[in-house]
């Protein structure tokens, strides 16, 4: 057996052993992460998990007795940064029926 | 004149000459590898198509409102990771013939929703089978309830729940599990 053969049968089992790596199914979920970045601010950013981002996207801050206490759009940097409300309230990331996030004030962190 | 001695042949290498006892073997081998697959792969092909049901394992018959539901999850496993977006379970439904006309939306998420804006994740597909995935809340605990909104095309609204307990053993472990952790 030559060295041609051999590179041959090395490729072809390079070729089988890419044929394993098959495409995974890429989901689409969307996410929307806040925190307080000082006493009084929250900055709420949002995207998607397939890496796509959220610009333009509704973002609402609403209290518990569902009054929407402030109505926004995640800016070019897919995030918006809003007055902390008083009382208790929480952020609906709404990309749309089905795609939504909730976070609530308490899961807010620093 | 003898023509080796012009050219003389070399020796194989000690690669070549492994290459040539074996190669027969590898090439079996590489035939057989596959079949062990075969089992799982024929298992999703059946999931997938619809083929063993609406999904691994049957949670059964849900009433919401005047409407039935069909639930069942589609994988009996723990929730995944996706990205950024946190653990997400997969989870399919089925409409009663009589609602497939009469319901616009379906709905699911943990925990019970504060609006029908927030009511959760949309099931997507064929009301014969349909899929949603669902984020799982980070301060969800084990007697979390999984809560189905259906919508109706005459603007009508009915919720239900079933505890996770039912509806996701394997969620409820891994919740479990997750708890201590913290």
């Amino acid at each position: 057996m030559n060295t041609w053969t051999m590179h041959n049968a090395l490729r072809g089992l390079l070729l089988i052993a890419c044929a394993g790596v098959g495409s995974t199914v890429q989901a689409h979920s969307p996410f929307c992460d806040c925190k307080q970045i000082n006493p009084t601010q929250i900055r709420c950013s949002g995207g998607f998990s397939d890496g796509g981002d959220a610009a333009g996207v509704t973002l609402d801050v609403i209290g518990y007795d569902e009054n929407i206490l402030l109505h926004g759009q995640l800016g070019s940097d897919s995030s918006l940064t809003f007055d902390k409300p008083a009382g208790e309230f929480y952020v609906l990331f709404d990309a749309g029926p089905g795609a939504v996030v909730e976070v609530d004030h308490l899961d807010i962190g620093q | 004149m003898n023509p080796s001695a012009i050219n003389p042949v070399p020796a194989p290498s000690k690669l070549n000459r492994w290459w040539l006892k074996w190669r027969f073997h590898l090439n079996i081998l590489l035939l057989l590898i596959p079949l062990g697959f075969m089992p799982r792969y024929f298992a999703d092909v059946a999931l997938f198509r619809g083929d063993s049901g609406l999904g691994e394992r049957e949670v059964g018959d849900v009433q919401v409102g005047p409407w039935t539901l069909k639930l069942a999850e589609f994988r009996n496993e723990a929730p995944q990771l996706d990205g950024p977006a946190g653990y997400m379970k997969h989870f399919s439904a089925a409409l009663c013939e009589r609602c497939i006309n009469e319901v616009k939306a379906t709905y699911l998420r943990i925990g019970k929703p504060r609006s029908l804006r927030a009511a959760g994740s949309l099931f997507e597909g064929t009301p014969h089978r349909m899929i949603a995935e669902v984020p799982i809340p980070k301060r969800a605990t084990a007697d979390a309830e999984l809560w189905i909104t259906l919508e109706g095309w005459d603007g009508s609204m009915h919720q239900a729940s079933v505890p996770l307990t039912q509806a996701s053993p394997a969620t409820v472990a891994w919740l479990e599990q997750r708890g201590a952790k913290r």
